[in-house]
């Protein structure tokens, strides 16, 4: 992977610079402390016992025999949970999911905890937890999204509309030149970070003390605090270090619920942590899709109309629709556009964000049709993908804040080779007699923001500490936001300190929708402006400064100290010393601006190319190359971003070509709940990926010029993928993932290819 | 997991008589199969009597054209014999493709014939080669060897001590594995031999089988497109979340063109 070669300006001293991150040793060495690593003392184990059937009831437990095992402690079942003060199934907040906390004897999908047991040992805990073999009364099960009855959900994703229209799609379906109909398949898919969800408890009279990985500890304190009837500063949460979440640790999930309250019962400290097989149960998935695209084109190749229709799932008790068609409002110029979606319900647990939600999915059916529209005029992908370029967002007509979408195109295309590329599919090979194919997919994600606080403390001797509730979940945030800080208050890097990964800091907004470096680094940014503006004001009242009566608005902060940008300066410390402060400590607080968001559309873009080479016997593709190219505003620091999107595309290789969640009809349970079945790319999956970087500067996202890269890499690769598979074998497959029996047993007849 | 009694016997008769004594126990070769079974709670024997101590069981000879294993020697040692190699090099390769390092230093032969997992690599070779196992008390055929699907010719109380390999005049094996777990999706073993081809397959149905079909063509012409045209019915082949029956049948086709060619190397 190697490095990129468009260049980025440094702006400040750390802000740009390509630093590693600053956990990497601690975490390679295995000091970095994850939830599942602390053992307060008198500490017990808890286990999960999880149903086996997708619907109906638990009639009996063998509790006699759980309790017999030696070392068990304890069994929770609804007869002796203790006590909550909300309803697990109220909505309580706009955003709120319903939990199962063992609230009655009711299933709703396999993987739900119908149990806890609590024992002196993992071991026993885990003996127990199948000695209490529960008795179940079965109801057939429905999980199939294509056998369930659709409806139209009030809204889809956190509250965004269900159907959005800009002029007439029919009226311009029926008059276009060339109609393209297609329909995509997307499974479900589990997020499988690598730590699994573990919480550890500890109960100190009222206050509640909890290790757990959490991508938005102030939320997770708020829904922990209202259930359990506590002031939320008696709920302190600690999250220091999250391997992983992408959507499952977004919200505090159920299992990490029943640590506390196995606590609570036994009152003694209690460690929770799920197996890899239970992260395939209640903690949250990807929901599958069914996706059509109907594109009307005229004969200069322009798109006339552009519809997308989803269909999705949820679970039968709660609301999460993957807005999967919504993305398509946002990327190709179209005479007419519209995005609907309708939905079903299974017997599953209820679905939840997940990398990408909604934009993922909808990317690869929406750059899959696309390409086969380009095919059908006979067209260069590339080339018409220029040609439909949005320079103002479709659905709204909105200008965006910047789109640095063709110099994407133009990068990665060099990079890539993309020139010379045969229009035919089937026509390139390999030296070993792969068919060789070259694809491209546009990335698009937009440019989200939240609500944030920070505080900067400086002290005497000239260092910074910067505090507030951010998550460092192995994006890189930690290390991005202390570049961030040390701009702000104008010292090196190596003077501030940053302390994140907590519930008693101020909130930082989660670690989601690519938002948290945008979002956590504005408001340390306001909170270093102020801490300086402070500092500022010290100096320039001082007559003992250099800066006395210089104004305010002159000075600036950098390498420690003040400047007055004609050659004064007054250190930091200095400044502090004669004014005989120990310290100084200010606030900031950040919030999307409302304004610009109402006027302007916010979106990073990129263009990603893959090859792949297919064995024409076996139908197995592997991806030779991939290469993205990304415009996200200003890059914070490269090496991570860099990481970040190279991470992004690989969930995208995975999206287009390994990753579903297999559903039993039998038992409505996931039939490949490991990951041995549950197939994730392996390095050998991953013979080059790189990312390049390309310059953009926004005024209006945010006082950072932020957008983010966390999620942009999955979209536009999984079609480039896809496409590039079509491109070597001229065979369009339109399940995901791709199936290499589908692919191969396809090839010999590609005249039969079905393009309904 | 259950507990269970543990055995370490040092001698075939001893294990043999500890079986029999107790019904309830298992056996212990590499224990690759057996323990995580055992874990999943899939099994739970009252005893394990463990192989490990019998001198003996181990090890590689070659006499004139017949090679023996015995029966508790892990694939690494038969993927890295010479002996092996110079006499039959497609047993050698497949040894060496068999899971992944750690279960090739702990994984024996005989543990993997006596349980006779449908997608094993041995019973490939086994079959297709005509061997022979041998065991405490007399030698079955491979012919007679695999019954279905986890279900061999051995009485409950009978250990497998060594295998007997006739040297082919060339033979070849090609597997498509899981990408997990290595098992074959389907494995295919062509050998030629003095007593004709024969063509094995493993993976693709409820226990390895011949291909008569395979095996005719083949005799009249030893090249892999003598086989590019046949097939074997998809009915009669496995289906699960792995592969469809009408993959696997396809895969028989084309790992068959590929033993082929990998024997005429």
């Amino acid at each position: 992977m190697a490095e990129g070669t468009a260049p980025i300006s440094p702006e400040g001293a750390a802000i740009g610079r390509p630093i590693a991150r600053d956990d990497g040793v601690a975490k390679v060495t295995g000091r970095a402390r994850y939830a599942a690593d602390c053992r307060p003392p008198g500490l017990l184990h808890a286990v999960i016992a999880p149903s086996r059937i997708a619907r109906g009831r638990v009639t009996a437990f063998d509790l006699d025999a759980a309790m017999a095992e030696p070392g068990v402690v304890a069994v929770m079942t609804p007869a002796n949970r203790p006590p909550l003060a909300e309803d697990p199934d109220a909505k309580t907040a706009p955003i709120v999911f319903r939990l199962d906390l063992l609230q009655d004897d009711r299933i709703r999908y396999a993987g739900q905890p119908v149990a806890v047991v609590i024992g002196e040992t993992l071991e026993a805990a885990e003996e127990g937890a199948f000695r209490l073999a529960p008795a179940y009364a079965a109801e057939p099960a429905l999980v199939d999204i294509d056998a369930a009855e659709p409806f139209v959900p009030e809204t889809v994703g956190l509250g965004a509309p269900v159907e959005r229209r800009r002029g007439d799609v029919e009226a311009a379906l029926a008059t276009a030149a060339h109609r393209v109909q297609r329909r995509y398949e997307t499974a479900a898919q589990v997020h499988n970070p690598l730590e699994p969800h573990a919480v550890v408890a500890v109960w100190e009279g009222d206050r509640l003390w909890v290790d757990t990985p959490s991508q938005n500890v102030a939320r997770a304190q708020r829904r922990i605090a209202g259930l359990l009837g506590l002031p939320p500063d008696h709920v302190h949460i600690r999250s220091p270090f999250v391997g992983g979440g992408f959507g499952a640790k977004a919200f505090p999930a159920g299992p990490q619920v029943l640590g506390i309250l196995a606590a609570r019962l036994v009152g003694r400290p209690v460690k929770l942590v799920l197996s890899r097989a239970q992260m395939f149960g209640a903690v949250g998935h990807r929901a599958p899709t069914r996706q059509t695209l109907r594109l009307g084109l005229a004969d200069d190749g322009t798109i006339a109309a552009l519809a997308h229709h989803a269909r999705v799932a949820s679970s039968r008790f709660d609301d999460f629709f993957e807005p999967a068609a919504a993305l398509s409002g946002g990327v190709y110029a179209a005479g007419a556009v519209e995005t609907t979606h309708e939905a079903v319900r299974l017997d599953i647990a209820t679905p939840v964000v997940m990398r990408g939600p909604g934009e993922a999915t909808g990317s690869l059916a929406l750059e899959c049709a696309i390409d086969e529209a380009a095919a059908e005029l006979g067209l260069d992908p590339l080339a018409f993908r220029r040609l439909n370029h949005a320079d103002t967002e479709p659905i709204s007509g909105r200008p965006f804040s910047s789109k640095a979408l063709r110099a994407c195109y133009d990068a990665g295309a060099a990079r890539f080779g993309w020139a010379g590329r045969p229009l035919a599919p089937r026509s390139l090979s390999d030296s070993d007699g792969r068919l060789v194919g070259l694809g491209i997919g546009t990335a698009v994600f937009p440019s989200m923001m939240f609500q944030a606080e920070a505080r900067a403390l400086l002290r005497a001797d000239g260092a910074a500490i910067v505090e507030l509730g951010a998550h460092e979940i192995g994006q890189g945030a930690a290390t991005a936001l202390r570049q961030i800080a040390a701009d702000a208050l104008g010292l090196p890097l190596s003077a501030v300190t940053l302390r994140t990964g907590a519930s008693d800091l101020p909130d930082a907004g989660g670690a989601a929708g690519s938002s948290h470096t945008a979002t956590a680094g504005s408001a340390i940014h306001a909170a270093g402006t102020a801490l300086v503006a402070r500092l500022a004001a010290l100096a320039t009242a001082d007559p003992a400064s250099p800066l006395h009566g210089a104004g305010n608005a002159v000075l600036f902060a950098a390498d420690g100290a003040l400047h007055a940008g004609d050659g004064r300066r007054d250190p930091h410390a200095a400044v502090l010393a004669r004014a005989g402060l120990g310290a100084i400590e200010a606030r900031g607080a950040a919030a999307p601006d409302r304004a610009a968001r109402a006027s302007h559309a916010m979106a990073a873009h990129g263009a990603v190319f893959a090859e792949v080479a297919v064995d024409p016997d076996l139908g197995a593709i592997r991806v030779t190359r991939l290469v993205g190219a990304f415009a996200a505003g200003r890059i914070v620091n490269p090496r991570l971003a860099r990481s970040q999107l190279v991470g992004g595309m690989i969930w995208g290789l995975s999206l287009a070509l390994h990753e579903a969640a297999q559903f039993d009809p039998a038992t409505g349970a996931i039939a490949n709940a490991d990951l041995g079945a549950y197939r994730i790319p392996v390095h050998a999956d991953l013979p080059f990926v790189e990312a390049l970087l390309v310059a953009e500067e926004d005024t209006l996202v945010n006082p950072l010029g932020v957008k983010g890269v966390g999620e942009i890499g999955i979209t536009g690769t999984a079609g480039a993928v896809a496409n590039a598979v079509w491109h070597a074998t001229g065979v369009r497959i339109r399940r995901f993932p791709i199936r290499i029996e589908d692919l191969a047993l396809a090839m010999p007849g590609r005249e039969k290819e079905d393009d309904a | 997991m259950k507990a269970f009694d543990y055995l370490k016997p040092d001698a075939v008769p001893a294990a043999v008589g500890a079986l029999a004594a107790n019904p309830d126990a298992k056996l212990l070769a590499g224990g690759m199969t057996l323990l995580p079974t055992m874990k999943q709670r899939l099994a739970e024997p009252a005893a394990l009597i463990d192989l490990a101590g019998i001198a003996g069981l181990k090890g590689i000879t070659l006499d004139g054209d017949t090679l023996t294993i015995g029966a508790m020697t892990p694939h690494a040692e038969v993927a890295a014999s010479a002996t092996v190699a110079a006499a039959i090099p497609a047993l050698a390769a497949l040894a060496g493709g068999i899971g992944d390092p750690a279960v090739r230093n702990r994984g024996t032969i005989g543990g993997s014939l006596a349980n006779c997992d449908p997608s094993a690599d041995y019973p490939a070779a086994v079959l297709g080669l005509g061997a022979t196992v041998i065991t405490d008390r007399r030698e079955i055929a491979a012919d007679d060897f695999f019954l279905g699907l986890f279900e061999t010719a051995l009485e409950a109380d009978e250990l497998i001590t060594a295998v007997r390999f006739p040297r082919p005049l060339r033979a070849g094996y090609a597997k498509f594995k899981s990408p997990a777990s290595r098992y074959a999706l389907v494995g295919v073993f062509v050998a030629e031999t003095v007593a004709g081809v024969r063509v094995a397959v493993t993976g693709a149905a409820a226990s390895v089988f011949r291909a008569p079909a395979f095996e005719a063509a083949l005799a009249a012409d030893f090249t892999p497109g003598a086989v590019a045209g046949l097939s074997v019915d998809a009915a009669d082949l496995n289906a699960d979340i792995h592969a469809e029956a009408s993959y696997r049948a396809h895969l028989v086709t084309v790992m068959a063109k590929r033993a082929v060619a990998a024997a005429l190397e």
